[in-house]
């Protein structure tokens, strides 16, 4: 398995591609909830932008930035991973010199599923080097207090990127791939939620979709007064964290063995 | 037996891009797949290299003693060299070696085998057509593989690069290595490979050792100012197979080698006044479609 997971690694590490996306990420994740210091206040009830930086809740507000980051970056990424591999005929190539099918499927998921860890591992990192220096007495039991974000967190990477490699895999066309993932999770999924399911059947299983999931496994932190607004309109706007990890395990095991099968079946 | 293969298939709906098709391919052979464009050389190849499932039929590597994936024990190059563009040479190598789980790949004696240890550190992209299908064979010599497969290897190239192409395979095939080659050109086959299967439509039309399947007569055209009295006389030329009437006489076709001016001088004493008389090279195009034809 490593020597697969290596083999990709040399592929991506001198693709021009791969280092903007992880400079992009690497860049972004803090500054993005650094510039929350350039914002004197937040609007009520929050108010002060302390809560950005400080234990627990850093977790929560840089997570949500990674959610972004990831959906957009390493989605993106592993659409095109799979893509240029059929463009270049790399793909079969492979498989000639001598992977089997099922090493070219391990390869893949394992590399993005390492991604997916380092890019967790980075984020971790981020949390606590923010926090430590912006809270005031540092207890440990607050700094894990939702130490499962941890988790769900690496998941959500690696939710978007099986679904980036099910479109690259299915779709094999490099600008359709890329607008299909983006168009379906920023439209095509929402309108089915909010337009299409809500106006026949308005009840919660309208967030148990894929993306809205993987979006919820993070939801936006404001959430609590949003969620108190939605609920005295007698609704909830997002999953709990429980469902949002079962419904996005559920589904990205569905889309791995899609894939899986694709590849044992496809002639390539 | 290096490759088997029993009435092996593919169908592409009502297609039969591939049809029962029986090879067999020993060690040392260098078996060229001839067949016009279109007549399933390449599905065939893919087949065998596991990219391509088979309709029906099966197939067999070094007798079933390699596992599973005896893949990793050849080295193939399939229509185009695909590589990864924004790598070097030495890189995209480097990852042939990772997949063929070899540690200490030989990757400058390769390229140097190809003529292209100048460039290792060149992105693929920046190579020409004829480079990038040496760095191919260059590819397919990584961990010195018993096998090797070619698909059209001197396609797209220019009069060097096909002789360059051609030269290499030469060199790999004195070393013993078993070779197989898919090809429309007759010439090439016939230059390089010691046997030969001639496919068309999918289907096997022959199959033997190259002197054997493609005829080697020699052509020679003649005319004379009676026309008649030469029909009568040709056929007792030695070595006459047939003829063929022409505007400008006839062609003859003839097994052994015979001097146009012995020709000239018996059909002399004949009372036969040869006013054309002509050594023709075999025209190969011409001679792959007779055999592709009669089928």
């Amino acid at each position: 398995m490593f020597r697969l997971i290596y083999t990709e690694w040399l592929k991506w590490n001198k693709q021009l591609i791969f280092r903007i996306v992880c400079a992009f990420y690497v860049i972004l994740l803090p500054s993005v909830l650094l510039l929350g210091k350039k914002v004197p206040e937040l609007p009520p009830p929050i108010g002060t932008t302390e809560v950005l930086f400080i234990f627990p809740t850093v977790w929560s507000y840089l997570g949500y930035i990674g959610n972004w980051l990831c959906f957009f970056f390493f989605g993106f990424f592993a659409v095109i991973s799979i893509t240029m591999e059929f463009n270049n005929r790399t793909l079969r190539q492979n498989i000639i010199t001598g992977w089997s099918r099922q090493e070219v499927f391990l390869a893949k998921f394992g590399s993005i599923a390492a991604l997916s860890l380092l890019a967790t591992l980075y984020y971790v990192i981020c949390a606590l080097l923010i926090g430590y220096t912006h809270t005031d007495v540092v207890y440990f039991s607050k700094v894990f207090q939702e130490g499962d974000i941890i988790f769900r967190y690496w998941l959500m990477s690696f939710s978007y990127m099986t679904f980036g490699l099910l479109i690259g895999f299915l779709v094999r066309r490099t600008v359709i791939a890329v607008f299909l993932y983006l168009i379906y999770i920023m439209i095509l999924e929402p309108v089915l939620r909010w337009g299409v399911h809500r106006y026949f059947w308005e009840h919660p299983s309208m967030h148990f979709y894929p993306m809205n999931a993987t979006e919820d496994l993070l939801a936006a932190p404001l959430s609590p007064i949003a969620e108190e607004f939605a609920q005295k309109a007698g609704f909830d706007l997002f999953m709990t964290p429980f469902e949002a990890i079962i419904t996005t395990l559920l589904y990205t095991s569905v889309f791995v063995f899609v894939v899986f099968s694709h590849l044992k079946k496809a002639d390539l | 037996m290096i490759l088997q293969t029993t009435h092996l298939s593919k169908h592409f709906g009502p297609l039969k891009a591939v049809d029962q098709l029986d090879l067999q391919i020993e060690k040392g052979m260098v078996y060229g797949m001839l067949g016009p464009n279109g007549s399933g050389k390449t599905t065939t190849l893919g087949m065998v290299l596991g990219i391509i499932h088979p309709t029906a039929g099966s197939f067999e590597w070094f007798g079933g003693q390699r596992g599973s994936n005896p893949r990793r024990f050849l080295g193939a190059l399939l229509e185009t060299p695909n590589f990864y563009p924004y790598l070097s040479a030495e890189d995209n190598l480097k990852i042939v070696a990772e997949i063929k789980r070899i540690d200490k790949p030989d990757i400058d004696r390769a390229l140097t085998l190809v003529n292209l240890l100048q460039r290792k550190r060149s992105k693929f992209k920046t190579y020409s057509l004829g480079m990038k299908q040496r760095l191919a064979i260059a590819s397919a010599m990584i961990g010195a593989p018993e096998v090797l497969i070619f698909d059209e290897p001197t396609n797209g190239l220019d009069p060097q690069g096909i002789a360059e192409v051609r030269e290499t395979i030469l060199q790999i095939a004195q070393t013993g290595k078993t070779i197989i080659m898919a090809s429309h050109i007759l010439d090439e086959v016939e230059k390089i490979c010691s046997h030969v299967a001639i496919i068309k439509n999918g289907k096997l039309l022959a199959t033997g050792p190259v002197g054997a399947i493609i005829n080697d007569d020699i052509l020679i055209e003649i005319g004379a100012e009676d026309k008649e009295q030469l029909r009568t006389f040709l056929p007792s030329l030695a070595g006459f197979t047939k003829m063929e009437e022409t505007d400008f006489g006839f062609l003859i076709y003839l097994q052994d080698e015979l001097s146009t001016s012995s020709i000239n001088q018996a059909a002399f004493t004949q009372g036969i006044l040869i006013n054309h008389l002509r050594r023709r090279q075999k025209s190969l195009e011409a001679e792959f479609l007779e055999i592709t034809n009669q089928n």
